[in-house]
């Protein structure tokens, strides 16, 4: 088979593939990243690139422009390769891997830009945990006795006995490894070694045995494993100290941006491969970069706990998520055992323990147990509502007696996708807006206060609310005024929200009447499945206590604004409680405590499963919620516009 | 011993819409049509009033209709050449209370009149007919948004009732009927979410809920009635529940459904009797107006409302 060498700029780097390969195809084996939303299948327009030299050829397609044509841009999915290439990767079809900022990671962390001053701190809420401190992974320093000939057990049975000394340890496994250098190590060091008991579900297996005392350097990690974002800490395990966060986005982006065409793409062929390499590796950055940090040898991380949706874990252990996405909708599995971290491509103690927090179904996971878990809602009395906003959100409703969870698909407008200028919250995404009543004059503030490079969720969300105040659009989603902001296009009305004279773009930053209706069919969704599990339970929202807001996404959420757009329930301000990412709060304190594992185990066992597409209410109750507010405006007593 | 009726009591109440404005009202009618205001559900008389009854109006158009069944042809004879001359019958032969006219010929494919020349049609027609009118435009959205704001001024001050307003196509509409003293229909497809939704987008555009009609959009008899039934139903229910919103008369475009059926076609009389059951159906469901356009089928369903309130 002929071969041709394709040349990505700027990174300049190059890749030998067949002809006929697509120019995304090359740039994944190249290392390129190239934005993909739709992973290939020539929806999204995400991936155009400029052609400077070679022969390629291009599928016809609707979204490259005549003029996009005569400056030789391709869709990279699209368009296959005939000779060897030289291929310029525009900074609008790359994926920005930039590490979240110190200020970024605090704010999706643990912080809230709201004007709700009253909702009290996320810290705050995590300090009266109750799980006692019993981390995965404990270190014990043994000082064994010699054997002498009135003594005489074997090595093992001496460290066992030594052991015992300290409670009644059901010791399952040891572990080959350990036991073949055992009888070495001991007569070595003096009979003075370290014992890393880990916990596997019930029992206790010795991970490792370490020549003196290295008790002191204990540690472990928890990550939460988005679909968008992964963020990983590392703890302390001694101190239950975190001594860094790090976040980045799930280079799994580059094969799409939900779990369905994630899922789809795992049954190409390397499919299944690709996709878990893209998150361990993101995941083996994270260590690397905050082991090295904080001075911490990979050897003393003995554990790690990881929180995600059903699929991102599928896909983080390699196990086929194919059925998953077709009716009956089954997971390979909910409950995993605990597992060695490196089977699962983790660098870290090449014997350390990995456990993954348990899911409730295919579309409720160990992310929403997780949330469950640190949110406490499972200890209220009153009904709470834990709501978890990304491209499939979820929905826990429960208290102290039962806990009902459902899954919407809410789409990815809210984090950027398939919105004409939609961009994750990144530096320069526009996440505050607001709009003057009469000359429609637009005031906004971006992430790090780049120039403005897109909008994100938020700032449709605040968008969304100011137009609607403002009297741009009506309560359906229809652009009525006019104004210089305001033009006509092939793609329908548009509201110029940014001029690209005034930000120094290649392109205006615009909303449209069809990206306000994919926001709206978002919107709609996570009421509408809010709103259904409260009916189903015959509870009003009335009855409800405490509204948890989780998410990466839901950090930065305007509370006032997210009601005002019917994305929330009208309720009292002071019922909203933002609390970050809940998912890692979650897996963190698994991490550190067994009672905290237990929980999870028996949280994921104890939640019920609700399928809104089999309740025959819901499709009412959806098209009720594609307005602004909402069809029943009885229902927003508080919005006026 | 006597049986207890179990009444229900209603705290809402259906708008009440009129239509014409006579001299002193500052128009030219000869008469006004008033619709809507029930406190009860259809035909309840018991259980709350139910003010006026259905009206029925007879549906003309600006030029030779093309949907016209042959039998409906037959009955007008060459009057429906002559828009003039036909709403004469209707309203002279056929004792009409209330003209429907449709401006087909504005459509750009079946004349594409001007708005000038529909303005002065409007004008023309309204000085020879003294009832209430109905006015509806060729259905090309982009086209009716000319034209309908001209036939609406023309007839400013008569009180007419002009449609129809989409959820995708409104404000025009609704801009030239809060201009010129009119109300408005708004349409929407078989759904009542839709139905509430454009209420509130012309309510909010300054058009008071008591200038609206809706049509439901519904299907004839064996073609769909029963969806257009439960949705007329349950608006209702809503409506008499408080719902404001959804608190406006029922027009139903009973004639131009009736006969584009196979049965209405395979036979004149049974196209007389496919109009008068779906009309009589609606009336059940709450219809407040009914576009018809055979006289026989005007004149069936006419005895029917009356003998349904004589009591």
């Amino acid at each position: 088979m002929q071969k041709f060498k394709v040349t990505f700029l700027p990174d300049n780097l190059s890749v030998a593939v067949e002809k006929d390969k697509t120019i995304l195809a090359a740039a994944i084996s190249a290392g390129v990243y190239i934005n993909s939303n739709c992973a290939g299948d020539g929806i999204c327009g995400r991936c155009k690139v400029i052609v400077n030299q070679g022969q390629v050829h291009s599928q016809p397609n609707g979204i490259i422009t005549a003029q996009e044509k005569k400056n030789n841009v391709y869709l990279a999915c699209l368009t296959t390769i005939h000779s060897d290439l030289e291929v310029l990767i525009p900074d609008s079809s790359r994926i920005n891997f930039d590490k979240l900022t110190p200020e970024e990671l605090e704010e999706r962390l643990s912080g809230l830009y709201s004007k709700a001053e009253d909702i009290q701190s996320v810290k705050a809420k995590f300090q009266d945990k109750v799980f006692k401190h019993s981390p995965f992974a404990t270190k014990l320093y043994l000082e064994l006795p010699q054997p002498t000939l009135n003594d005489s057990i074997s090595d093992l049975e001496r460290l066992y006995r030594a052991l015992r000394s300290f409670g009644e340890f059901p010791v399952v496994a040891t572990g080959l490894f350990n036991i073949r250098q055992l009888g070495e190590l001991l007569r070595d060091y003096a009979w003075k070694v370290t014992v890393t008991l880990g916990r596997r579900n019930d029992a206790v297996e010795i991970v490792l045995i370490e020549p003196n005392d290295t008790t002191a350097r204990n540690f472990g990690l928890c990550f939460d494993i988005g679909t968008t974002t992964i963020s990983g800490q590392l703890i302390n395990l001694n101190s239950k100290k975190i001594l860094g966060t790090k976040a980045t986005y799930n280079q799994q982006a580059a094969f799409g941006s939900d779990v369905i065409t994630r899922i789809v793409y795992a049954a190409k062929t390397d499919g299944l491969e690709k996709l878990h390499n893209a998150v361990s590796d993101t995941m083996n950055q994270i260590i690397k970069d905050l082991v090295s940090e904080h001075k911490v040898s990979l050897f003393d991380v003995n554990c790690i706990v990881c929180s995600g949706n059903t699929t991102m874990i599928h896909l983080f252990l390699s196990m086929d998520p194919a059925h998953i996405r077709r009716e009956p909708y089954v997971p390979t599995a909910n409950f995993l055992p605990v597992l060695r971290a490196a089977e699962a491509g983790i660098n870290i103690n090449p014997r350390g323990l990995l456990s993954c927090v348990p899911g409730v179904s295919s579309y409720v996971g160990g992310d929403t147990t997780a949330g469950v878990l640190s949110s406490g809602i499972y200890q209220k009395e009153e009904p709470c509502i834990l709501i978890d906003i990304g491209t499939n959100g979820e929905i826990v409703l429960g208290n102290r007696d039962f806990l009902v969870a459902c899954a919407a698909s809410a789409g990815p407008a809210f984090e950027g996708s398939g919105v004409t200028s939609g961009m994750r919250a990144s530096s320069g995404a526009i996440q505050k807006v607001s709009i003057n009543k009469n000359d429609f004059s637009v005031k906004y503030s971006t992430i790090q206060n780049k120039l403005p490079r897109g909008i994100c969720g938020s700032g449709y969300i605040d968008l969304l609310s100011e137009m609607l105040e403002s009297g741009i659009i009506d309560k359906g989603g229809k652009i009525k005024a006019a104004g210089k902001r305001i033009r006509s296009t092939d793609n329908g009305v548009e509201f110029v929200v940014c001029f690209k004279e005034e930000i120094q773009a290649q392109a205006d930053i615009v909303i449209n009447e069809a990206d306000i209706e994919n926001l709206k069919r978002s919107k709609g969704a996570i009421y509408s499945a809010t709103a259904i599990l409260v009916k189903h339970l015959a509870l009003e929202f009335s009855a409800i206590s405490k509204i948890f807001i989780a998410g990466g996404f839901g950090t930065y959420l305007d509370i006032e604004k997210a009601i005002n757009i019917g994305l929330l329930p009208d309720l009292e301000r002071s019922k909203f409680v933002f609390i970050g990412n809940s998912s890692l709060a979650g897996s963190r304190e698994i991490l550190l405590s067994s009672q905290a594992m237990a929980m999870a185990d028996a949280l994921a066992s104890k939640i019920t499963y609700f399928e809104l597409s089999v309740d025959p209410g819901y499709m009412e109750e959806y098209s009720q919620a594609l307005f602004f507010p909402h069809t029943d405006l009885t229902k927003f007593p508080t919005v006026k516009f | 011993m006597e049986t207890q009726l179990v009444l229900e009591k209603w705290q809402g109440v259906i708008s009440t819409v009129i239509i014409g404005a006579k001299k002193e009202e500052g128009g030219s009618r000869s008469d006004t049509v008033k619709i809507g205001g029930q406190i009860t559900m259809p035909l309840l008389f018991k259980e709350g009033a139910t003010p006026n009854k259905p009206r029925i109006a007879f549906e003309i158009s600006d030029i030779a209709p093309f949907d016209f069944d042959e039998e409906l042809i037959a009955t007008y004879g060459k009057a429906v050449n002559d828009p003039f001359a036909w709403a004469d019958i209707c309203v002279n032969e056929y004792k009409a209370g209330l003209l429907c006219l449709k401006m087909q010929g504005t459509h750009p494919d079946f004349g594409n009149k001007s708005p000038e020349s529909a303005a002065k049609f409007i004008s023309a027609l309204l000085s020879k007919v003294k009832v209430p009118l109905i006015i509806i435009g060729s259905g090309d959205d982009a086209k009716d948004n000319l034209i309908m704001p001209a036939c609406s001024e023309a007839a400013r001050g008569e009180r007419c009732l002009i449609g129809c307003a989409v959820q995708d196509n409104y404000k025009t509409l609704v801009a030239s009927v809060l201009a010129d003293g009119h109300s408005i229909i708004a349409e929407s497809p078989i759904d009542i979410n839709i139905a509430k939704q454009l209420n509130i987008l012309i309510s909010d555009m300054g058009l008071s809920l008591e200038r609206i009609v809706i049509n439901p959009t519904i299907g004839a008899l064996g073609y769909g009635l029963e969806y257009a039934y439960s949705i007329m139903e349950r608006a209702r229910l809503a409506a008499l529940s408080g719902d404001k919103t959804l608190a406006s008369p029922f027009i139903c475009f009973v004639a131009q459904e009736a006969w584009k059926t196979k049965e209405a076609k395979a036979s004149s009389q049974q196209g007389i009797i496919w109009e008068t059951l779906t009309a009589t159906s609606l009336i059940q469901s709450g219809a407040d107006l009914l576009v018809m356009r055979h006289p026989k089928a005007g004149q069936n369903v006419s005895n029917y409302i009356e003998a349904l309130f004589k009591g």
